[in-house]
C-alpha cells in the first residue's frame, strides 16, 4: 500500500472545528500528518493527490445499518429470500455502501441467524469490499410482535423475520445462540412499529425479566444491547437496563429526556426518522398513501419523533444519522439524507449534522480515539468531496461529488486524473 | 459499452491454422471484424472505439473449463468442503468465480456442488450482474448411493445435509432426486456412476443399477437438463455411451469396446478427464498424507497409467477430450487449471494447437453454444484473451496471471490490458 499525499484540500475534521485549508499524509492505514495552511508536507515517495480545493473529510458512519434489507416493501420480502442470495446480497451491499462515503456501519439486525456475523468477517478477512461493520444478532421479539412473520398455519421459525421468544429462559437462550454466531451486538425489539399494525409504534411488551436475561449474557460475554424502541416506555426500559444504542426514540416524555440526558455519555440515539417521512410521503407507488400512513399512525409519529428529537438534541443527546434504509421506499444508499432531515427538521447546524456522522461515528464504533475525526494518527478512513457539505448536504448523496473513497489507507473509489484521458492504451 | 479495437495483434482464432496478425473490432458483445494486416501496419481507428494496440501480443478466444467445481473449497478432503456453512460457502464460490475469469477461462461447466443450490445462485448471480464471473453452466450435487463415492454420512450421523452428494437408493427416489434438483435450476445432472478410489469405493467398481441410470437420463431429459457421469470404470464408461450421458468425466479404465463404443458416437460425447486430480495425487499430495505409499495402495499410480493409455487412444480416433477437472482440493488448487493443457501436451500426445482448441474451439458445443464461443470470428461472442508470449510455442505462459495481458467476456473487459509508459504519480482529484 503506497502512502497517499492529499494536498490543497479543505479539511473538515469531524469535530465540529470549522473546515481550513491544508494537506494530510496517510502511511500505511493511519493519518501520519495533519499540515495547515500552504506549509506543505513533503511527499517523500507517496503517491500525490492535488485535490484542488476540494473538501477532505472523515469517512461517515453509518448509526443503523440492515444489510440483508433487500429493498422490498415488506418484511416478508425479506424473509422470503433464500439463503445463498441473501448473503449475495448483503455482500452487494456492503460495497455500495462503501462507495457510497460510509466507510463504518453499525449493523441493527439482520435478517437471517448468520448473515451480519458472515458479511463482517468476509470483509475482515479481505474477501469482500465492505465498510468496518459491527455485526448484529437477529431482531428478538415476542409472539404477535415487531419481526414475528409466522403465519398462524406456519408457525415454524424460518418464516419469522425476527427471533420469537416468550419468558426469560427463552430469551437467554437465544441470545446465547447469536453470541456463538459471534454477533457484536444483540438487538431486542422492545416496541412496536406502525409498519406492524398488530404491534403499533406506541406498544411496548417486553418483560423486565426478559430484558434483563438478555442483557446479563450480553455484558457476560462484553458485547453490547441494542433496542428497537419507539414508545416512551420502552426508551425508558432500554435505559434501566443498560441498553446504549436506542434506535427510533419517537415518543417521550420529561422523565425519558431526563434519563436520556442524565446517560448522553453512553447513550446513542439513531432514529431513522427517513422511513416515516417516506411512508407519509414517498410510499404511495408500494400502495401507502398520505391517509393510509396517517391511518398506519405515521403522521402522529413524525410529529412526536420531530419534537422528541429536538428536545434530546437541545439537551446535548447524540443523534446519528441512518437507520431502516433498504426498504423499497428508502432504498440504501440513500443514508445521508439523514443528514439534511437533522437540518430540516431537528434543529442541527450543518457542521452538527457532518459531526453527528464522523466525530460521533467514531464513537458508536467504540474507537472514538482513532476513528470519526481527521487527526494525526488517526485511522485514514477519508472522503475527498467536490464541494462544501457544509453549505450542501445534498451532494454527500450525490456519487459524482465523491470524488474518492479510502478506508483504512486504501481507496475504495480512487480519485479519477483530471488531466485529459488517453484513450490509446498498450499492451 | 465502449467498442474496443486490438490492433498489432497475432490471432489465433481457433480455426486450428496458424496465428496470423491482424485485428479485431469488438462491438458491444459480439466480434464485429477480424482483419488481417502486415506487421506493423495499423489500420485506422474506428471513430469511437477504445483502441488496444496490442504490439504483437497473442490473442486468442476466452478458454472454457469443462469440469468446475467452484464450491470445492482448496480443502484436502470432501469432509472438509461439506462443513463449510453455506453462507461462507456461497461468498467462497463467487470468491473462485472471480478467480477462474481473472485466470482466462471465460466459461465454466460445473460438474457438481457441495451443497444443494450453490451452482445455480452463482450462475443467477453472475448472470444478473450481482457478481463477476465466466459463463457458467450450473450442476446439481452429485447423485450417489449410501456408501458410494459423494456419500460422506457417519453411520451415527446419517442426516443428509451431511452427505457431500445427494444419496438415493432406487429408481423412485433417483427420480425424486432429479425432479428436485430441476427445480432448482440447474443445467446438469451429476451422477457418479463409478467409485474413487481415495473415498473406499474403488475408482473400477461401478455402484449403480442400470435401472437407476436410465431414470435419471429419462427424467433428466424430461426436463431438458444434461447429464454428466463421474465415470472411471470400464463398465461406467460404456454404460454412458448406451444410456445417452453427453458429459464423461474421467474415463480412466476403456477397455477396446469402450473404445469403440466412444469412437463410433464421438459427435454426441465429450471426454474430461481430469487428469489433474490423478497427476498430483500421486506426485505431490504427500503434504497432506498421500504419500507414494498410499496412493499405491489406493491404486492411483495404475490408474494414472490407464488413464494416460486411455486417453492417447481416445485421441487418436478423434474422441473430443477437454481440459479441466476437479481442481479446488488442496494438492490442485482453483486458478491452476490451465495446466491441463500442458498435460494434455505432455502426457496425452496432443500438440500445442489441439491443446489450445480443446480449450476453445470445443469448449463452445460443450457450453452448449455451439460456434458463438471459442473463435475469434465475426459474429462471434467476443470472449477474448490477449497473452505475452506464443502459447503455441510455451503452452504453459496460459497458468502464468500476468502473461495473460487482459480477459475480455462478453465484450466487457473483466481485466483491461495495463497502459503502457511509466505512471504518473501525480493524480488530480478536481
Amino acid at each position: 500500500m503506497a502512502d497517499v499525499l492529499f494536498t490543497n484540500v479543505r479539511i473538515l475534521d469531524g469535530t465540529g472545528a470549522n473546515p481550513y485549508t491544508g494537506s494530510v499524509l496517510v502511511a500505511g492505514n493511519r493519518i501520519r500528518q495533519v499540515g495547515r495552511g500552504a506549509a506543505a508536507i513533503r511527499p517523500a515517495g507517496a503517491q500525490v493527490i492535488d485535490g484542488a480545493g476540494a473538501t477532505l473529510m472523515p469517512g461517515m458512519c453509518e448509526a443503523h445499518t440492515h444489510f440483508s434489507w433487500n429493498d422490498a416493501a415488506t418484511l416478508a420480502a425479506i424473509q422470503t429470500m433464500p439463503l445463498e442470495e441473501h448473503v449475495l446480497w448483503c455482500a452487494k451491499v456492503a460495497k455500495k455502501y462503501l462507495e457510497a462515503g460510509w466507510t463504518s456501519c453499525v449493523g441493527a439486525a439482520c435478517a437471517k441467524p448468520r448473515l451480519d456475523v458472515v458479511i463482517r468477517n468476509a470483509i475482515n478477512a479481505g474477501q469482500i469490499p465492505g465498510p468496518r461493520y459491527l455485526a448484529a444478532s437477529q431482531e428478538i421479539t415476542v409472539l404477535g410482535g415487531l419481526g414475528d412473520e409466522t403465519l398462524p398455519h406456519l408457525p415454524f421459525p424460518e418464516f419469522s423475520f425476527g427471533v420469537n421468544v416468550s419468558g426469560a429462559e427463552e430469551m437467554r437462550k437465544a441470545v446465547r445462540l447469536f453470541l456463538k454466531y459471534g454477533v457484536d451486538s444483540i438487538k431486542l425489539n422492545l416496541s412496536g412499529d406502525n409498519f406492524t399494525p398488530q404491534s403499533p409504534a406506541g406498544t411496548t411488551w417486553m418483560t423486565d425479566a426478559e430484558v434483563a436475561a438478555a442483557m446479563d449474557e450480553v455484558r457476560l460475554r462484553g458485547k453490547r444491547g441494542t433496542a428497537h424502541a419507539r414508545s416512551a416506555a420502552s426508551v425508558k426500559q432500554a435505559l434501566r437496563h443498560g441498553i446504549d444504542v436506542i434506535y427510533h426514540a419517537s415518543y417521550s416524555d420529561t422523565e425519558t429526556l431526563d434519563m436520556l440526558e442524565a446517560a448522553k455519555d453512553r447513550v446513542f440515539v439513531a432514529p431513522g426518522i427517513a422511513i416515516i417521512y417516506a411512508m407519509l410521503n414517498e410510499a404511495e407507488p408500494w400502495g401507502v398513501t398520505r391517509a393510509i400512513a396517517t391511518d398506519m399512525g405515521y403522521q402522529h409519529e413524525w410529529e412526536a419523533a420531530l419534537e422528541s428529537l429536538r428536545a434530546m438534541h437541545r439537551r446535548g443527546v447524540r443523534i446519528l444519522p441512518g437507520g431502516d434504509y433498504g426498504f423499497a421506499f428508502t432504498p440504501h444508499c440513500n443514508n445521508a439524507r439523514d443528514l439534511e432531515f437533522f437540518v430540516k427538521y431537528l434543529g442541527f447546524t450543518p457542521m452538527e449534522a457532518i459531526r453527528s456522522a464522523t466525530q460521533y461515528g467514531g464513537q458508536i464504533m467504540m474507537r472514538g480515539h482513532e476513528l470519526g475525526t481527521i487527526h494525526d494518527g488517526a485511522l485514514a478512513d477519508l472522503l475527498l468531496v467536490d464541494g462544501d457539505p457544509l453549505a450542501n448536504l445534498a451532494i454527500l448523496r450525490d456519487p459524482k461529488r465523491l470524488l474518492a473513497v479510502m478506508k483504512d489507507g486504501v481507496f475504495a473509489r480512487a480519485p479519477e486524473i483530471a488531466a485529459q484521458r488517453r484513450w490509446e492504451r498498450a499492451a | 459499452m465502449a467498442d474496443v479495437l486490438y490492433t498489432n495483434v497475432r490471432i489465433f482464432d481457433g480455426g486450428g491454422e496458424a496465428p496470423f496478425t491482424g485485428d479485431v473490432l469488438v462491438q458491444g458483445n459480439r466480434i464485429a471484424r477480424v482483419v488481417k494486416t502486415g506487421f506493423g501496419q495499423r489500420t485506422p481507428p474506428v471513430l469511437g472505439a477504445q483502441v488496444i494496440d496490442g504490439d504483437g501480443a497473442f490473442l486468442m478466444p476466452g478458454m472454457v473449463e469443462a469440469h468446475t467445481h467452484f464450491s470445492w473449497n482448496d480443502q484436502p478432503s470432501l469432509d472438509a468442503i461439506q462443513r463449510m456453512p453455506p453462507e461462507e460457502h456461497i461468498l467462497w464460490c463467487a470468491e473462485v468465480a472471480k478467480r477462474y475469469l481473472d485466470m482466462g477461462w471465460t466459461s465454466c461447466v460445473g460438474a457438481a456442488t457441495a451443497k444443494p443450490r450453490l451452482d445455480v445462485v452463482i450462475r443467477n448471480a453472475i448472470n444478473d450482474g450481482t457478481i463477476v464471473g465466466p459463463r457458467y453452466l450450473a450442476a446439481s450435487q452429485e447423485i450417489t448411493v449410501p456408501g458410494g463415492l459423494g456419500d460422506t454420512t457417519a453411520p451415527h450421523l446419517p442426516q443428509s445435509e451431511f452427505a457431500f452428494g445427494a444419496v438415493v437408493s432406487g429408481p423412485h427416489e433417483m427420480r425424486r432426486c432429479v425432479r428436485m434438483f430441476a427445480k432448482y435450476g440447474v443445467d446438469t445432472l451429476k451422477i457418479n456412476l463409478s467409485g474413487e478410489s481415495i473415498t473406499g469405493m474403488p475408482s473400477e467398481m461401478s455402484q449403480f443399477t442400470t435401472k437407476e441410470i436410465s431414470v435419471c437420463v429419462e427424467e433428466a431429459k424430461a426436463w431438458g437438463k444434461r447429464v454428466a457421469a463421474h465415470a472411471r470404470s470400464t463398465w461406467s464408461v460404456k454404460e454412458c455411451v448406451r444410456q445417452g450421458i453427453e458429459v464423461i468425466y474421467h474415463a480412466s479404465f476403456c477397455d477396446e469396446e469402450a473404445l469403440d463404443l466412444l469412437e463410433a458416437h464421438k459427435f454426441e460425447h465429450y471426454i474430461a478427464p481430469g487428469l489433474a486430480w490423478l497427476i498430483n495425487t500421486v506426485h505431490n499430495a504427500s503434504a497432506w498424507g498421500l504419500t507414494p505409499e498410499v496412493v499405491r495402495k489406493m491404486d492411483y499410480p495404475r490408474e494414472l497409467d490407464a488413464a494416460i493409455e486411455s486417453m492417447r487412444a481416445l485421441r487418436k480416433r478423434g474422441v473430443r477430450i477437454l481440459p479441466g477437472g476437479d481442481y479446488g482440493f488442496a494438492w490442485t488448487p482453483h486458478g491452476s487449471n490451465a495446466k491441463d493443457l500442458e498435460y494434455f501436451v505432455r502426457h496425452v500426445g496432443m500438440s500445442p494447437m489441439e491443446a489450445l482448441l480443446s480449450a476453445t474451439a470445443w469448449g463452445g458445443p460443450m457450453m452448449k453454444m455451439g460456434k458463438q464461443l471459442g473463435y475469434i470470428r465475426e459474429g462471434c461472442l467476443a470472449d477474448i484473451l490477449l497473452v505475452d508470449g506464443d502459447p503455441l510455442a510455451d503452452i504453459t505462459v496460459l497458468q502464468d496471471r500476468s502473461r495473460i495481458l487482459s480477459v475480455m467476456k462478453d465484450g466487457v473487459f473483466h481485466r483491461a490490458p495495463p497502459v503502457r509508459g511509466a505512471r504518473s504519480t501525480t493524480r488530480w482529484a478536481a
